[in-house]
């Protein structure tokens, strides 16, 4: 073993084709990503005169709105990650544990939310839960009610409502895919020393799911700690302002950029702090797989009693109705139109003859849709392809480094996933403040930022898959007259194919649905598919945006299945 | 000469290879030791895919020594076959065909004439996943010679398969290597593989050949104990232990021989038939025996000493005597 890896790497190593490869790569990636925080700090941290000062820092820090900011962050996000794990907690176990005829269902429905726009998530709770809203309206229909008795729009129950539909599935995945690796062997050894069922869990199983549960958590509150479109039109008000919100309405609303970069600075701080959390709690999985490894995984049991049939089965129906209930009130808002005189609801197209222009339209909004389809196509097939290019010879350099890392390396890696999209958006908005671009400057920059946010979720899918590959293969091709470049293009690249495909998909979703970057970066003139479903949201033309959200949901549904068709062919 | 190693030396933190080896054009030699010895450490260096410290490879008088991998020329089937898993089998035949300024027909001729040559005709088309252990094992060498390497190299290429399907490719793979007539090294772990497929055995020792010669000089006539115990079973005894004169000693003091070469005597009535200058041993008793099959192994004790034997039947008696030739006895 020893002799066969030092073989395999020494010819990759030695060869100047990935230095060549990956030079531009991660000097361009970082430049894209180094840039826009060097402005943000420079905002921060320089005075009027031109000289470095502490004074804003000091002044942002002293204040008690700033503090009653960040305590709401960590407040929201907190008991967003509580409720997340709780509710895939039960699904966690069923699925581990049991054979039955809705597995797959509830599997195929918990990955619809992870690659879900956020603009359709708010969108989908505006309408399923809102005080008309389709749950409302069917309850107002049931027990012949005045007004609807769900209010919980604009509350605190709405965010928290949100961010648990959004990220029950991260919790779901990870947990059960640890869950039904768990070799079964140890609990019967506890079996035979005498340990109940109920102490068997307690204290066999239980212990070793502490680190998935508590990996899935912290990312998890990474993602409601950043979180931004679902606290901005969910929460609805100064009452519920967290970090990223309080940046984009001071670079935006009240004009104070120097407060939003200071802002950013405090929130890269404390996310970092929460990617280093979350690191070493991937480490404790890491070290828990090793163990598991070695032995036989566990086996799934069919559900004997009758009340286990119905904990299933009420549970499939929940996830069901939780995950598919806003999108079908979507797409079903989409196709209905009620007129304030008569209150009746009709069905009718006339939402998506405005929105491809075939039905002339008094809203500007719902006019500029067809353009914002077709522009956010291409910023995302642009994204796309940049981002898989440079993140696949980023990847080739990084599967040739022997050492994986120390802990600051892995947190240098992990660098983009604790600057935010909206910092990310303030960084290229100031770059675009300085640089009066034109109309195709400003689409390219909104590429760019693109390509960072998108960037690290592709490198995540393709590094492991490239690391996968046995240096054998590449040893194999030279001996066969194959040269580095050329085995690089013949052996290595097909090999990853699938992993590239699935994550040029994530790449194009994730563009696609991307607001908040956007919001925060473009200025009026640009408008791409969620930011014109933001702005029907917020001239409460739902209909209208049920109906462009319904093609980006169809968009995202397209992509997934011709990638499902490309990576079945490849196979 | 068709490989000439000379002098290359590579280091390690705890482990120093030093490799010096010429090999006749044509020949196939296996190379034989223990796990960690340096074998496929060897193939590695010869190949280039491990830098070499010092000294120089010269294949077919051309010096080889820093030349790049894909440029020598030589091929190698590998221990996991390395078939790559996106091609098919005549995509993997014709990938070193891909790099020569060859014809799409005549490479199309080429790879069919190769899979023939290993019984895989009409394979073509297959995928790699759905090939047996031993099909993929023949695609593997299909693809190495298709190239015409001038030496080929085979990295412990039977060690994936069941006994029988060894026992038959290894003969495929002489009865190939006879018809290609291309230089081969072949590394294994297993004694009787290297001695019936080689023209000659290289054994290696910690990173140091200690022997290469003819299969029946290694087996019969070992350089050093190691080799002896390392190639088969045999009885290590002091010289001390029989009568002085009846070896030349040589100022040697242990006897080695193989459990082959020792006749029983189950009937202590009849003496042994032997012409040819024996040493024999009286009172000895069979402590146990294992049926091989072909034969019995028999243990024996003789003065506290374990003697091994072969024995075409069961011994009647637990008291016999043996009797090894003089000849058949190694001095160490």
């Amino acid at each position: 073993m020893r002799t066969t890896r030092k073989g395999g790497s020494y010819v990759l190593e030695s060869s100047p084709f990935f230095k060549i490869l990956s030079t531009p790569a991660i000097a361009i990636l970082l430049l894209l990503l180094v840039v826009p925080l060097i402005i943000i700090l420079s905002k921060a941290f320089i005075g009027s005169e031109g000289s470095l000062t502490l004074s804003r820092v000091i002044t942002l820090l002293k204040s008690e709105y700033t503090w009653r900011v960040v305590r709401f962050t960590f407040l929201q996000a907190f008991i967003s990650t509580v409720v997340s794990v709780l509710i895939a907690l039960p699904g966690a176990y069923i699925i581990a544990n049991y054979r039955f005829k809705g597995k797959r269902l509830i599997k195929a429905i918990s990955v619809i939310p992870f690659v879900l726009p956020s603009i359709l998530v708010v969108l989908g709770f505006v309408i399923f839960y809102g005080n008309s809203g389709l749950i409302n309206q069917l309850l107002m229909k049931l027990f012949n009610l005045e007004e609807g008795p769900i209010k919980i729009l604009y509350t605190f129950g709405a965010v928290i409502l949100a961010h648990a539909f959004y990220n029950f599935p991260i919790a779901l995945g990870l947990i059960s895919s640890f869950w039904e690796q768990l070799p079964i062997s140890y609990n019967h050894a506890a079996m035979t020393l005498g340990a109940k069922k109920g102490s068997v869990f307690r204290t066999v199983t239980l212990p070793r799911l502490i680190p998935p549960i508590l990996s899935a958590a912290t990312l998890i509150f990474l993602f409601c700690f950043s979180s931004f479109v679902i606290l901005l039109v969910l929460g609805g008000g100064p009452k519920f302002t967290t970090m990223e919100v309080e940046i984009y309405r001071r670079a935006r609303m009240s004009l104070d950029l120097e407060g939003a970069a200071t802002f950013s600075l405090i929130s890269i701080f404390l996310t970092l702090i929460i990617v280093a959390i979350y690191i070493w709690t991937q480490r404790l999985v890491a070290h828990q797989e090793e163990i598991e490894l070695l032995n036989e995984k566990n086996l799934e049991k069919s559900l004997k009693t009758i009340w286990g049939k119905i904990g299933v089965a009420l549970y499939t129906l929940f996830a069901a109705f939780f995950v598919l209930g806003p999108l079908g009130a979507i797409i079903y808002n989409s196709f209905t139109y009620t007129p304030s005189r008569s209150g009746q609801t009709v069905f009718t197209l006339r939402w998506y003859k405005q929105l491809f222009n075939i039905e002339s339209t008094s809203s500007s909004m719902m006019g500029v849709a067809l353009s914002a389809i077709i522009l956010s196509l291409i910023i995302a097939s642009v994204t796309t392809i940049v981002s898989l290019i440079f993140t696949t010879m980023l990847s080739a350099k990084l599967r040739n480094d022997k050492i994986k890392g120390s802990l600051a390396t892995e947190l240098f890696a992990m660098l983009p996933m604790a600057v935010s999209s909206v910092i990310i958006g303030l960084g290229y908005y100031l770059i675009a403040s300085r640089l009066q671009l034109g109309n195709i400057g400003s689409r390219i920059l909104v590429i760019l930022a693109h390509v960072v946010i998108v960037s690290p979720f592709i490198l995540r899918s393709i590094l492991p898959e490239y690391r996968k590959v046995s240096f054998t293969y590449s040893q194999a091709s030279f001996t066969l007259g194959a040269n580095v470049a050329r085995t690089f293009w013949l052996v290595e690249l097909p090999l990853l194919r699938s992993a590239l495909i699935t994550g040029g998909a994530f790449a194009f979703a994730i563009s696609l649905g991307e607001i908040n970057a956007t919001l925060v970066l473009a200025d009026s003139s640009l408008v791409t598919i969620p930011i014109v479903m933001y702005r029907l949201i917020g001239s409460y033309n739902f209909a209208g945006a049920a109906a462009l959200g319904s093609v980006l949901i169809v968009l995202c549904a397209i992509i997934f299945f011709l990638t499902e068709l490309a990576k079945k062919r490849s196979n | 000469m068709g490989l000439v190693c000379s002098q290359i030396e590579v280091n390690y933190p705890e482990f120093k290879l030093s490799l010096d080896l010429k090999v006749a054009k044509g020949e196939l030699v296996s190379i034989i030791g223990p796990s960690g010895c340096g074998k496929s450490t060897s193939l590695q260096l010869i190949t280039g895919l491990i830098p070499t410290e010092s000294g120089s490879i010269i294949l077919n008088d051309k010096d080889i020594t820093t030349t790049a991998v894909w440029e020598r020329n030589i091929a190698m089937v590998f221990q996991d076959y390395a078939l790559f898993p996106h091609l098919n089998v005549h995509q993997n035949v014709a990938y070193s065909l891909r790099f020569k300024k060859i014809k799409r027909k005549e490479i199309i001729e080429r790879v069919n004439q190769m899979l023939s040559l290993v019984g895989l005709t009409g394979y073509g088309k297959r995928k790699i996943n759905s090939l047996s252990g031993g099909e993929r094992q023949r695609v593997a060498l299909a693809r190495a010679i298709a190239s015409e390497p001038q030496l080929l190299l085979l990295d412990e290429p039977l060690s994936a398969l069941d006994a029988r399907m060894r026992k038959h490719l290894r003969q495929e793979i002489k009865n190939i290597h006879q018809a290609t007539g291309i230089t081969t090294l072949y590394v294994t772990h297993d004694q009787e593989e290297a001695l019936t497929i080689s023209d000659r055995v290289v054994v290696m020792q910690e990173g140091k050949i200690v022997q290469f010669d003819y299969p029946e000089v290694i087996y019969n006539k070992p350089a050093s104990l190691f080799v002896a115990q390392f190639m088969g079973d045999g009885t290590l005894l002091p010289s001390s232990i029989i009568e002085e004169g009846q070896i030349e000693l040589e100022e040697k003091d242990q006897l080695f021989f193989r459990p082959e070469k020792v006749v029983v005597q189950d009937d202590l009535t009849l003496p042994f038939a032997d012409f040819k200058k024996s040493v024999v041993f009286e009172e000895v008793f069979v402590d146990s025996y294992q049926y091989t099959g072909d034969s019995y192994l028999i243990k024996c004790k003789y003065k506290n000493h374990t003697i091994l034997a072969r024995c075409p039947y069961k011994p009647k008696s637990e008291k016999v005597s043996l009797s090894v030739r003089v000849e058949d006895i190694i001095l160490f």
